[in-house]
């Protein structure tokens, strides 16, 4: 038996909630979880951690587009189930942990691994650049203003040897929102590709309204760009919006109240990329990161300019900053003015703040840095 | 489905990173309507723009949140994604799997679904990406009796709680965030399930400072374990450090050749606070002066481990731009404990305040970082009932407005004009 | 966009089953949204909510937020799910010809 549509109430079962953790754990986690002493990257990808009981774990770290299917996720089950006596777990980041007991099952599991082909890319540990945490992009989102698998596909086979290797002065983390909403919380990244709008909404009169509420999507402007307004359809006099375009900051919050202001469009769509954000409390406080390009246009299939960007920013970095310093901390250091130098990034006025206090990232001291932004 | 021409897309096949591209490809020989997934995202590469729909709000009875309806604008170019929806289905704490589990949600997924999925999505579920509205009813039936499983949330609600693997294989977790998490999600199953608040509240447990699930920038109760007492210290191993025998940082810088270990330059010189010394061979640490920041932890963790007197620091109302710009969450509770034994009463205790005034005040759409922002710190104390202590702030305000109340001002604020210029001419 | 048939009227609706013309609600629409919405029998509670949702619609132009839709009503929202399984948004609110609830997913 199963769903019966014309008793739909008759045995439903609700709020279950998820599974308890435990019944998933792999037998070496079990038996000794709050336990363990110590842990050390054995490898790029291969995680070693040491129990007080002396039992050892080792995590084998693989990268996974995250957009995955069904044959996907079975075959990564077939490893588990040949390796890791059927357990594996996903990390915050995407990338899939195969966990075996003792060293002596590592390199069986990481032939079974190469023997895929690229398919299972073994990496993402310690000071290199680990998998990009994304959203939905043009797969399957209403709102967005790039895609996002794709200009992640693009960006990380660039970027590859950077995850497979830990050759970086820290972990450089990298994250992509396809819009101004961030689902992606890209806002405290070390690299954060953010999809952006530049075109002010189209008011579909003749929709409007049946199906937004107007109050709303008034309201949802945080600039007050969004008014009242009347206007004509079929001969009838209709209650609408206008928008207020040289007010008009994009943000796009005013499509997802009112379905009847589209604002996506293919030209004035596009990528900013903002850096030097952490969440870590490592050294220095969490940090947002900062606008820095402007608008990257999206070029399909691979995003050429902004996997180039990602890449000389990265490269710079690599070159210039002290171990263990993160990409934000090394720009504080350097100043932000050697950062754009450095970087060979264009400094423009739209990386300067006008928004709400806007004030606290003017420069006010006579500090600074005679760089070649002076003419 | 016939199968479609994908130019553009087919350039994403190629490189080094594995592709979803081609795993889509291979799912469609099963799956045919995943050509018309490939054929819809292949217009959007040619037409640059997205093609599906504003909106779609879908869902099983009972619920209000869950699934996420979404419809292709171009239905009759790709019939097999004219309905799209996305179904979140709650994942478990650390996201650890069996491949039974695994194998029995994909058996459901190819049944009722596109046969493709995300793990995870930004805020910790389970995505399952693609299946019709008449689908969803028999989908969650048989996700409930056959799984034992449930839906997570969207909406208004109480999102899925996310956590980091804490104590199940990290030496640095500072309290349970798997049980923490676990019991908060079924504790809260209505308010993850039937949106009630103004806008989304997340949680999110960390383990240590390090904070591996960014809690302390999107979730509006960020709770990071910390400690309150003095590092521990294997003088012996601190040894084996400095002797170069460890490798530092557990071996993450071990790419690149950085010179010899060198303690005073990797570690006693970064420390924010500047507590930690040599006397001859062994490392001190002046605990009283330290912010717990882990650098040195990180660095040496054979040789370092937190205290032994563990619990978390709340921090409350973090977010992502919209509208206002993105917030941090704020310290609001330096430490608490922890713990299972009173099923984390005094961590509870405090989200139902939280959500109480929110519920009360916090307007349409308001996260409870804005709600906070509007109505200021020091009411948000007040209202809490917490007294305000320099850890609440980074430094004090360095304007003087400050919103005296009549009772805090002798003689209160009812004054008599007449008396005044009795004494004052004009 | 599908047209809905019954009783004899049709209404405009969108893929998720709302009216598209608010002006098209009458007591043919309730009846068929009872049907769809898993609702065995209409009571006075059902209209009681209906009918708040209708009156702040009228007064303000938007749906009223749920808290405030259990105030007005006095029902608590596990009631409101009782009597509308679909909840207060996607089976209330449907029934009652106001637009789809937007807003962040």
């Amino acid at each position: 038996m199963g769903y019966n549509p014309d008793k739909p109430m008759d045995g439903r079962i609700s709020d279950l909630g998820p599974p308890h953790y435990e019944k998933f754990f792999p037998p070496v986690i079990k038996a000794n979880k709050g336990k363990w002493l110590w842990h050390e990257i054995t490898q790029p990808g291969v995680l070693l951690h040491k129990s007080e009981t002396g039992d050892e774990v080792y995590t084998v770290r693989v990268g996974s587009p995250r957009l995955v299917s069904v044959e996907y996720i079975r075959e990564v089950c077939d490893i588990a189930d040949k390796h890791c006596d059927g357990f594996l777990r996903f990390t915050t980041r995407n990338n899939i942990e195969f966990m075996v007991d003792s060293k002596a099952k590592v390199q069986p599991l990481l032939d079974t691994l190469a023997s895929y082909g690229n398919r299972y890319p073994v990496g993402g540990t310690g000071a290199g650049v680990t998998n990009i945490v994304h959203t939905q992009g043009w797969v399957h989102c209403h709102t967005p203003a790039t895609d996002a698998s794709g200009v992640v596909k693009a960006v990380m086979d660039e970027l590859f040897d950077y995850f497979t290797s830990m050759t970086l002065p820290a972990q450089v983390r990298i994250a992509l929102a396809c819009c101004l909403n961030m689902c992606g919380a890209v806002h405290a990244s070390d690299i954060a590709i953010l999809g952006i709008h530049r075109k002010p909404p189209m008011i579909d009169h003749n929709r409007i309204s049946g199906v937004c509420e107007l109050p709303l999507a008034i309201a949802s402007c945080p600039l007050g760009a969004v008014k009242p307004a009347k206007a004509e359809v079929n001969g009838k006099e209709i209650k609408t919006v206008k928008v207020t375009v040289e007010r008009c900051m994009f943000c796009g919050n005013c499509y997802t109240m009112c379905p009847a202001m589209p604002l996506a469009d293919p030209e004035g769509d596009g990528i900013a990329i903002l850096v030097g954000g952490k969440v870590s409390n490592r050294i220095s406080a969490p940090k947002f990161s900062k606008l820095v390009i402007p608008f990257l246009p999206n070029t399909t299939p691979r995003w050429p300019e902004t996997v180039a960007a990602v890449k000389k920013i990265l490269v710079a970095y690599a070159a210039d900053a002290r171990k263990y310093e993160r990409l934000g901390e090394w720009a504080e250091r350097i100043g932000w003015e050697k950062f754009f130098e450095k970087c060979d990034i264009p400094f423009t006025d739209k990386s300067i703040d006008d928004y709400r206090l806007a004030y606290d990232t003017w420069r006010t001291t006579t500090q600074f840095k005679f760089t070649s932004h002076i003419k | 489905m016939a199968k479609r021409e994908t130019p553009l897309l087919d350039q994403l096949e190629s490189g080094p990173w594995p592709s979803f591209v081609t795993d889509i490809k291979r799912q469609a020989e099963t799956k045919p309507e995943c050509w018309d997934i490939l054929g819809i995202l292949e217009l959007s590469y040619k037409d640059r723009i997205t093609h599906w729909k504003h909106g779609g709000i879908v869902g099983v009875f009972g619920y209000g949140g869950g699934i996420v309806g979404r419809y292709a604008d171009v239905p009759e170019q790709f019939p097999g994604v004219e309905h799209f929806h996305t179904v979140r289905v709650a994942q478990p704490a650390s996201k650890y799997y069996s491949t039974e589990n695994l194998r029995g949600l994909m058996k459901l997924w190819e049944k009722y679904g596109s046969g493709m999925t995300n793990f995870h999505g930004s805020t910790g579920d389970i995505i399952l990406l693609g299946t019709r509205t008449e689908n969803l009813e028999p989908f969650f039936w048989d996700l409930t009796h056959d799984m034992n499983q449930d839906l997570g949330g969207s909406g208004s609600n109480l999102r899925t709680p996310a956590n980091c693997l804490g104590m199940s294989r990290c030496e640095w977790s500072c309290y349970d965030t798997e049980e923490c998490c676990h019991s908060l999600t079924m504790k809260y199953q209505d308010e993850i399930h039937r949106p009630a608040f103004p806008y989304k509240f997340k949680f999110k447990f960390s383990g240590c400072p390090n904070d591996c699930v960014a809690s302390i920038a999107r979730s509006d109760i960020s709770v990071i374990g910390t400690w309150r007492d003095a590092i521990r210290i294997d003088q012996a191993a601190v040894k084996e450090y400095v002797a170069g025998n460890y490798p530092a940082n557990g071996g993450a810088h071990s790419g690149r050749d950085w010179g010899k270990f060198d303690i005073n330059k990797e570690v006693i010189n970064l420390c924010p606070t500047n507590c930690m010394w040599m006397e001859g061979s062994e490392l001190k640490i002046d605990d009283k002066e330290c912010t717990r920041c882990m650098h040195c932890i990180n660095v040496m963790p054979r040789a370092l481990r937190p205290g032994v007197d563990k619990g978390a620091s709340i921090c409350v109302g973090a977010k992502a731009p919209i509208l206002d710009g993105a917030q941090f969450a704020t310290l609001v509770v330096p430490f608490i404990k922890v713990e299972k034994e009173n099923e984390f009463e005094e961590l509870t205790e405090f989200i139902e305040k939280v959500w109480d005034w929110w519920m009360e005040v916090g307007k349409n759409r308001e996260r409870v970082g804005e709600t906070m922002q509007r109505v200021g710190l020091p009411t948000f104390l007040s209202v809490m009932g917490i007294d305000a202590i320099p850890q609440h702030v980074k430094e004090p305000r360095s304007n003087p407005y400050i919103f005296w109340k009549e009772e805090e001002v002798e003689g209160g604020f009812e004054r008599d004009i007449n008396e005044f210029r009795a004494k004052h001419k004009a | 966009m599908p047209t809905i048939e019954h009783n004899g009227k049709s209404f405009e609706v969108d893929e998720d089953g709302f009216l598209l013309k608010g002006d098209d609600f009458n007591q043919d629409w309730v009846d068929y949204v009872k049907g769809v919405e898993g609702i065995t029998e209409m009571t006075d509670e059902h209209n009681k909510v209906i009918d708040a949702l209708q009156e702040y619609y009228k007064k303000n132009g938007i749906a009223p937020m749920v808290r405030i839709l259990s105030k007005t009503t006095g029902f608590p929202l596990k009631r409101i799910y009782e009597l509308f399984p679909s909840g207060p948004g996607k089976g209330a609110c449907k029934m009652a010809g106001l637009p789809k609830p937007t807003g962040c997913v």
